[in-house]
């Protein structure tokens, strides 16, 4: 009963002994001699009590522990007479298991560790979906959010919340941040209570409430140096707001490092004002044994129902009067989806595909190792013939082997996870941009559990390989002739030589796989995004709505801010937009389209883009335009509002007649615009998107038109001879000196937007790029390693060759034959695997094919070229074999 | 007076992995304890092999772990508990490949007794 444990077995053996002493004792009382004399007699025959214990518990608990230990002083010690090799296998190790750990550490991170709320997976994310416009995830209008609250069966509670950007007055410098406006509800609905104080109550969120706020940890440290402040006056946007209370350290909304709460105002009691604008995301937790299924269930008769519930106030009918979006099942839906799976979006497929990136480097490295062992046990012939002779069994000798190389590998993991720990920061800073969650991207404890498993499986794996030619040869042979070729030899240049095609063709897949998503990298920077993004700089403001209460000062001010600017040395073109292209947020606000006319049941006509620029916008973003006329001098608030349209709205509604003339009305209000331009299309929703339609408007014509909305926040561009270093600080000071509470974020060049509008992409195809570098790089010293070996092992032939008259060229010839035949074989597998396997990325490319024949011949070609230069070193060194000394040799 | 000893040279020292052979064989004519083993080998090999305390317990549980014997408490008629141990199964299995390992081994030093026959006339 091996389980029992260790102290039980001790009780029972001392029972066991002291059994055997009463009865030798009781047999020698028998035998006449006396009780003292028979026990003390009993005990000397029986010898020292105290080791057989211990030899015994040995037997049991210690043996193996003790043999491992044996075992591993046995393995450090090898090491150690090898360093060379030790520190090779070592740092082949770190730099696999390495790579592993880091991105591991973001898949954990990312995809893994749920979010930072109560029971996170019951909660819901949900938004709404127009199905005939194609948009898929668009925000809710608070209408749909006050009746999904009160009308749905499946939730414990809903909260809803919209995120901007607000100018806090903090201790030092004025701060932008990232604000949230929020339903009371949201903070219940996420279960996370304040650190320190309150959050809001539904009280704090009736129209015309208090001024009231609620801070991030991160902003109370930052901008007000963690002093106690709730309950006190802070300035936001230019006015006072008391703050209730500070949230808890990380906590945040959709992964947008919101800094500041402020609550959503919003009348319950009147929902129907609200119906249209759409512009907030509602977070919903299940009720406990409610699924989500179930909730998607009730969602349809909600949908079903909806409108009657209105009291059917609203028209339903398409594009008649009084039309407005009261959700239904048809084109106006609402979509419940797992709020994880819904922030993380598309970004799984990345991060596995890179996941499976590193496991090829590492099985290449462990290719490598193997082969490290092989040819060390081969050297370690006669040595391990002499211990399995002398007793050693089998299997003592197998374990060695494992141990040894399970040295190596946890060695090597220690070593990798220092690299990660590295490499990881390098990684959240490049992949910021592209990723979500990096905040909770760490090295945890599962991700050492991984690492750890990673090791020892890898270990166990290349630590096979001795063992094959441990089984290949009998101790018997070994003994006669350390040093003589037998077949099995030969199955041993078959593995080495399998190994080494094994790790080409891996090495093959991911270069293709590399090649491929960086030229789907090098596809999106070419795309034209309509502007030209060279010598462009930008940056943002965002005018306090309070302070700039007056529409037209907003005016005053961005004319100021433009014409000032434009007036500086080297400037040679200054605007301002509401939106920076290539990649904002979709608009789609209902406009009408005099003259066109729509096919029956069509929705309600849109633009999917409004553009608010200042009068130089085509001209500083060389936006040509193509039809009619640019904004000019003539247009400002005084005169006929004027609109310019897009090639894309052009074709979309004006198909067969001239747009110039005709004119928009945007949804609701009675104003109309007049076309009187037509620009090149402009990328909006990403440079892989296509072009929407789009919508360019006046800024100085907001204010007096209908329009009725005349942003505070712009993105400033400016063209300029100057170095980029330079705009930044004439930027500032002609912002200070127009208003010096106002803080500028944002500073880059539009070469950078573009290039961070791909970030994802960007990402996926730098690190696949590293990871296929490395794959290459020991792919190609395992060839070199093989075939070096090889040649050593053939001095004595080819020494033979060469005194029977072989050139030097006859010898380089055939020992690069051998390389690139090994290669080759390699290159044909890695290709065919590579053809099977780019069809899974094939959603991540842009611009060309999972089989792009480009691709595949250029790395087929590279990877002949790698092989070549592997082989000729040895080759060379196989030429200077002097055939006296070969043959002399043994 | 102690217990009379056979002299030193006519006692055997065991060899290597001879004590295994000798456990399993004791036990092949029923189960014992460990005491009793000690005077049975004592007995039958007639004082000739003598297995003391301290190598046969260690041996006894190797002999367990690897599932060869198989041990239980038992109270003896001399109200005694007392730990027997048993042959199992796979202990009959390698109790009788181990005989004959040793019948070979012992045929062969025998064979070395006997003279050899002339050798063959060189050619």
């Amino acid at each position: 009963m091996w389980w029992k444990s260790r102290r039980a077995r001790a009780n029972e053996l001392d029972a066991e002994m002291r059994a055997h002493l009463e009865m030798d004792t009781a047999e020698r009382i028998a035998r006449g001699e006396s009780p003292d004399d028979a026990a003390r007699h009993a005990r000397q025959d029986f010898g020292d009590v105290t080791t057989v214990r211990e030899v015994t518990s040995d037997m049991w608990n210690g043996e193996w522990l003790h043999q491992l230990a044996q075992d591993t002083r046995y393995a450090v010690r090898g090491l150690a007479r090898a360093p060379g090799f030790a520190l090779v296998a070592v740092l082949t190790l770190a730099l696999g298991i390495g790579a592993n750990t880091a991105i591991f550490s973001v898949v954990n991170g990312v995809l893994l560790r749920p979010l930072a709320y109560a029971k996170p997976g019951r909660l819901v994310s949900i938004k709404s979906q127009f199905v005939k416009q194609n948009l898929d995830f668009f925000p809710v209008d608070a209408a749909e959010f006050i009746e999904l609250r009160q009308r749905n069966h499946a939730f414990q509670n809903v909260g809803a919340y919209t995120t901007g950007a607000v100018n806090i007055g903090a201790d030092q410098l004025p701060q932008r941040v990232t604000s949230a406006t929020v339903s009371p509800s949201l903070f219940a609905t996420l279960g996370v209570p304040p650190a320190e104080g309150r959050v809001f109550t539904e009280e704090d969120a009736v129209p015309g409430g208090a001024a009231v706020v609620v801070l991030s940890h991160e902003l109370w440290v930052s901008a007000f140096a963690g002093r106690p402040v709730v309950g006190t006056e802070i300035m936001v946007d230019g006015l006072k707001r008391r703050v209730l209370g500070i949230m808890p350290a990380g906590f945040d909304v959709n992964d947008e490092a919101v800094r500041i709460w402020t609550p959503l105002r919003l009348d319950p009691a009147k929902p129907a004002q609200y119906r249209g604008g759409h512009f907030l995301f509602m977070i919903a937790r299940l009720k406990d044994g409610v699924t989500l299924g179930a909730a998607r269930a009730d969602l349809e008769t909600l949908l079903a129902q909806w409108a009657a519930a209105d009291g059917g106030s609203q028209s339903t009918t398409p594009g008649a009067p009084g039309f407005v979006h009261v959700p239904n099942q048809t084109t106006h839906r609402l979509r419940f989806d797992d709020l994880q799976t819904e922030l993380i979006g598309g970004i799984g497929r990345s991060l596995w595909v890179l996941q499976a990136a590193v496991v090829f480097v590492l099985f290449i490295a462990c290719a490598n190792l193997a082969n490290l062992l092989l040819m060390r046990a081969e050297s370690r012939h006669k040595e391990l013939a002499v211990r399995a002779a002398l007793g050693a069994g089998r299997g003592r000798l197998v374990r060695q082997f494992l141990v040894e190389s399970l040295v190596l590998s946890l060695a090597g993991a220690v070593a990798g996870v220092a690299l990660a720990r590295v490499g990881l920061r390098l990684l959240v800073v490049a992949g910021a941009a592209g990723i979500p969650r990096t905040t909770s991207i760490a090295i945890d404890a599962r991700v050492l559990a991984f690492t750890l498993g990673l090791a020892v499986v890898s270990g166990l794996l290349f630590g096979m390989a001795p063992l094959m030619h441990l089984g290949g040869t009998s101790t018997s042979l070994a003994l006669r002739d350390a040093g003589s070729r037998t077949t099995a030899t030969s199955a041993r240049h078959r593995v080495r030589r399998a190994l080494v095609v094994g790790e080409v063709a891996v090495a093959v897949m991911l270069v293709i796989g590399a090649g491929l998503l960086l030229r789907s990298f090098w596809n999106l920077l070419r795309v034209d995004a309509g502007f030209d993004r060279s010598n462009l700089t930008t940056f943002s403001i965002a005018l306090p709505p309070r302070v700039y209460a007056d529409s037209t000062r907003r005016v005053a001010f961005y004319d100021n801010l433009t014409r000032q600017l434009a007036a500086a040395p080297g400037v040679t073109g200054v605007a301002a937009m509401s939106g920076l292209p290539p990649q904002r947020n979709i608009d789609a606000n209902d406009t009408n389209y005099e003259g066109y006319v729509p096919p029956p049941n069509a929705p309600p006509t849109n633009a999917e883009y409004y553009q608010i620029v200042t009068p130089a916008y085509f001209s500083t973003m060389r936006v040509p335009i193509v039809d009619g006329r640019s904004f000019g001098a003539g247009d400002d608030a005084m005169s006929t509002p004027v609109v310019i349209i897009n090639e894309t709205l052009a074709r979309t509604y004006y198909a067969n007649q001239n747009p110039i003339g005709r004119r928009v009305q945007v949804g609701g209000s009675k104003t109309m615009f007049t076309i009187v331009g037509v620009a090149k299309d402009v990328k909006q929703g990403g440079v892989d998107s296509k072009v929407g339609t789009e919508l360019y408007f006046l800024y100085s014509q907001t204010p007096s038109t209908a329009y009725g909305y005349t942003p505070t926040s712009m993105n400033v561009v400016v063209r300029s001879t100057l170095d980029r270093n330079a705009v930044s600080p004439l930027a500032r000071r002609v912002v200070r000196a127009l208003d010096a509470a106002l803080p500028i974020v944002g500073f880059r060049s539009m070469e950078d937007v573009v290039s961070d509008s791909v970030a994802r992409p960007r990402f996926l195809a730098q690190l696949l790029g590293v990871f296929a570098a490395v794959a290459l790089l020991l792919s190609a010293i395992g060839t070199y390693g093989v075939l070096a070996y090889s040649i050593m092992e053939r001095r004595r032939e080819i020494g033979i060759r060469m005194a029977l008259g072989a050139t030097e060229q006859g010898v380089l010839g055939m020992v690069l034959r051998q390389g690139l035949a090994l290669a080759g074989v390699g290159l044909v597998l890695g290709l065919v695997g590579a053809a099977g396997l780019t069809r899974l990325t094939s959603t991540l490319l842009f611009g060309v094919t999972p089989l792009d024949p480009a691709t595949f011949a250029a790395v087929a070609a590279f990877m002949l070229v790698i092989a070549a230069a592997a082989a000729i070193v040895p080759a060379r060194r196989a030429t200077r074999v002097d055939p006296l000394t070969a043959l002399r040799a043994d | 007076m102690p217990q009379r000893r056979a002299p030193a040279l006519s006692r055997i020292e065991l060899l290597q992995g001879t004590l295994d052979l000798i456990i399993l064989q004791s036990l092949r004519w029923g189960p014992r304890h460990g005491y009793g083993l000690v005077q049975l080998i004592r007995a039958t090999t007639r004082g000739v092999l003598q297995v003391d305390a301290g190598s046969l317990y260690p041996a006894l549980h190797r002999l367990e772990r690897q599932g060869l014997v198989k041990a239980a408490w038992v109270t003896s008629e001399r109200k005694q508990r007392v730990r027997v141990y048993k042959l199992t199964r796979t202990g009959r299995t390698q109790l009788d490949a181990q005989r004959s390992r040793w019948e070979q081994f012992s045929q062969a030093i025998a064979g070395l007794f006997v003279p050899p026959p002339p050798a063959p006339e060189e050619v």
